[in-house]
């Protein structure tokens, strides 16, 4: 049964620009983790922002737990809890007073409140910084707090928008286990990113978006196999300038499906690394770059984006 | 309503814990309206050299112990007594603020409050209050018999209708007041163990008189009075009551007006902070987070405007109290916090309504400080509100301080609910316009 059910849904901003969002279309089931993974500026907050009732679709339509997010936006909001991209946390109350306001305002009280606070203190590794003021926290901690609030009340959909952006490795990872977590207790997760890892760690189905349009949705295997047996060629130059001139050259050969640069790293999407490498040697010679690292990959998401779009995710 | 309620208190915290807003809420305020107050006015006083009209019209001389006491080697550098004669004159100096008190001895003082005396004065000749045992010996039996007569015959002073010293006081000199206060009572303390002393010493002497002296005794006896009449007096209080009165309409005094016209200028710039807070929490990200729980924009926007308020209120409530540890005066204390309350909702309509209109949480701060200035110093806020042009009055009643100033003035002199009433309307009318205004606004920019 689907938890979350958009259709054809069009946002566009002013009356003339373009469609931050563009006639996108997808499910989300219950108990399921889904994740929208496309660079940033694709349209992954703007569709979040539409379907927990914070921005009104130019069009289509949004449907949580069956009920329509424009029609009946308060059955919506109790069914939802959201996790921002932009911390939304008042830094000068405390991690437990943060916690609380946020609670009374979903409507929770008394000794509901007061176990979900100190649960989510407890879940969060937050317990001992209950009273310090937020200002006085680490990105990693604040993040952390601004994930708990979204999960107060325990809602059965749990919207986390790139809830890993800027923090340390170590509260990612403490991010990431606790989101597979949750899911495994039963939340619907819908997941929003640009790291693929994480996307292809944590999803059961990943929708692909660039530009606003949904360009691919399915499981990893699924994904992957729209690239079909190519291989990818990550080329890591000594130089920082160059690279775009050694996909450009690359981008008319045979072996060479698809080529994109960025940061001295040159992405080919080939049909054999064997066949491809040579060619890819001699070319950045004759272009004056040397090449510092050669990496093959099995396709992965990144394949499927560069496959789908020409460009790498980063781009 | 419980939402409503947290949004409010937690709009509170937020403004209690910002230390910058503490100091712009209630330090600025209090140290500015100190500062004005102790320039402009004489309200504070000094302790040496308080100015005192003295009016003395006693026909007796009981009143010099008064003089004796304002005039001693204690309270000679502290007390700067001038005698008076013309009373009009006289009252409109302390109506004037120019001195701290008029002190006034009624013509029958000491006929009233020690009637023996006088009669002995006017009978005799004699100063009762100067009477000791060797000058009654050097007088005549006739006048021992007479002061016998007296001490028989004459009236006792009337407890029930005591003669009044009227002590006719500035408000603004309250300490200097009680200081005067303090020294009057003190001098008809003496005056009462003067006056008891004298009337026992009397009484033994003329009954001793009496007792020794046949032909004496005889001759008394034979008189109009009884000997047996001669009894040792009852101790008694002197029949003195002080009253202290103050002029029937306040005059402008600068520490009553800076600290109401100050902290409502103030209180203007914390509402209009306040106000900015709803732009603040878009820019936050605490507003989008807001508006996603099952909670109605609407309440969401009351709730925060209601902890603007109550912030606002907290704070005038806070330079009330301390505004008048320092002799401030704000009105009858029934009707201060009605007219903050009236206020402080008309002060938060401004603040909703340049959070309306302005685009960021800056440009809402910048237009709100400037909104402020401006009203404050159209509507008089830093000089007295009666020196503007009638126009610039009548222009400055589009702001929450005019009408806070003309409301404070009517309290701070003496008048009542129904005097404010009709400026609690207005002011209420305004509030009404400015929060119609912001409604409008925020319709357009939460669209």
């Amino acid at each position: 049964m689907a938890l979350v059910e958009v259709q054809n849904l069009v946002k566009r901003y002013t009356p003339t620009g373009p469609n931050a969002v563009d006639d996108v279309s997808f499910e989300i089931h219950a108990g399921e983790m889904f994740s929208l993974l496309g660079p940033n500026g694709a349209g992954k907050t703007t569709t979040i922002s539409m379907i927990s009732t914070l921005l009104a679709p130019t069009s289509g339509k949004v449907l949580v737990d069956g009920f329509d997010v424009q029609a009946d936006p308060m059955a919506v909001r109790e069914r939802i809890g959201v996790a921002p991209q932009d911390l939304a946390l008042y830094y000068d109350l405390t991690a437990e007073e943060n916690l609380r306001f946020w609670g009374e305002m979903r409507g929770l009280g008394g000794a509901e409140l007061k176990r979900e606070i100190a649960e989510k203190l407890a879940l969060m590794d937050l317990t001992d910084r209950a009273k310090a003021r937020v200002k006085t926290f680490s990105g990693g901690m604040k993040r952390r707090l601004n994930l708990a609030i979204g999960l107060l009340g325990n809602p059965p959909l749990v919207m986390l928008d790139e809830p890993t952006v800027a923090i340390d490795p170590q509260s990612r990872r403490y991010i990431l286990d606790y989101v597979k977590q949750m899911n495994v207790n039963g939340t619907t997760v819908l997941y929003t990113t640009h790291y693929m890892e994480e996307a292809q760690e944590l999803s059961h189905r990943i929708g692909i978006i660039d530009h606003g349009k949904l360009i691919a949705l399915g499981t990893l295997e699924e994904l992957t196999q729209q690239v079909g047996e190519h291989e990818t060629l990550v080329l890591k130059l000594h130089q920082e300038e160059g690279g775009a001139a050694l996909a450009e050259a690359l981008r008319g050969s045979e072996e060479v499906l698809q080529a994109s640069a960025s940061d001295g790293e040159v992405t080919l999407n080939v049909r054999s690394a064997q066949a491809a490498l040579p060619l890819a040697l001699s070319q950045a010679a004759g272009l004056g770059l040397s090449i510092r690292t050669v990496d093959i990959r099995e396709p992965n998401l990144e394949t499927v984006f560069l496959h789908l779009t020409g460009r790498a995710l980063r781009d | 309503m419980k939402k409503l309620w947290t949004l409010a208190l937690k709009e509170v915290r937020l403004a209690f814990r910002d230390v910058g807003m503490l100091v712009t809420m209630l330090v600025t305020p209090l140290v500015l309206t100190l500062a004005i107050g102790a320039a402009f006015s004489g309200g504070g006083g000094t302790l040496s050299d308080v100015p005192v009209l003295w009016l003395n019209r006693d026909r007796g001389t009981l009143s010099q112990t008064l003089v004796d006491v304002f005039d001693s080697e204690e309270v000679r550098d502290l007390i700067a007594l001038e005698p008076v004669s013309d009373e009009a004159a006289a009252r409109a100096r302390v109506e004037r603020d120019e001195v701290a008190v008029l002190v006034i001895i009624p013509e029958d003082f000491s006929d009233r409050a020690f009637p023996q005396a006088a009669q002995a004065q006017q009978a005799l000749g004699l100063d009762l209050t100067a009477m000791d045992e060797a000058r009654f010996e050097a007088l005549t039996d006739v006048q021992k018999m007479e002061l016998g007569r007296i001490f028989a015959q004459a009236p006792t002073s009337d407890a029930a209708s005591p003669v009044t010293i009227e002590l006719y006081a500035s408000p603004d000199w309250r300490l200097s007041t009680a200081i005067v206060k303090s020294l009057v009572t003190q001098g008809i303390e003496i005056m009462n163990l003067q006056t008891q002393g004298v009337r026992v010493i009397m009484t033994r002497l003329v009954a001793a008189q009496i007792a020794s002296g046949a032909d004496m005794g005889a001759r008394l006896s034979a008189g109009a009075f009884d000997a047996a009449t001669v009894e040792e007096p009852q101790t008694s209080d002197l029949p003195v009551r002080l009253q202290i009165v103050a002029p029937g309409g306040r005059g402008f005094n600068w520490l009553d007006y800076s600290a109401t016209s100050l902290s409502i200028v103030f209180l203007m710039f914390a509402v209009t902070a306040g106000g900015r807070t709803l732009l603040a929490e878009r820019e936050w990200g605490t507003l989008p987070r807001l508006l996603i729980t099952p909670t109605s924009p609407l309440s969401v926007l009351v709730g925060k405007m209601a902890g603007v308020v109550l912030t606002g209120l907290l704070q005038v409530l806070v330079l009330w109290g301390a505004t008048s540890l320092v002799g401030a005066h704000w009105g009858p204390p029934l009707l201060v916090p009605l007219a903050l309350l009236v206020l402080v909702t008309c002060a938060s309509g401004v603040g909703a309504f340049v959070s309306a209109w302005a685009q960021t949480a800056g440009q809402a701060s910048a237009i709100g400080s400037a909104v402020t200035l401006i009203g404050s110093a159209l509507s008089g806020s830093f000089f007295p509100r009666a020196n503007l042009p009638t126009w610039v009055q009548q222009l400055s009643l589009i702001t929450p301080q005019a009408w806070g100033i003309e409301i404070f003035s009517k309290l701070q002199s003496g008048h009542g609910l129904a005097d404010v009433l009709p400026l609690f309307g207005g002011t209420l009318l305004l509030t009404a316009c400015y929060y119609s205004l912001a409604v409008v606004g925020f319709r357009r920019q939460f669209r």
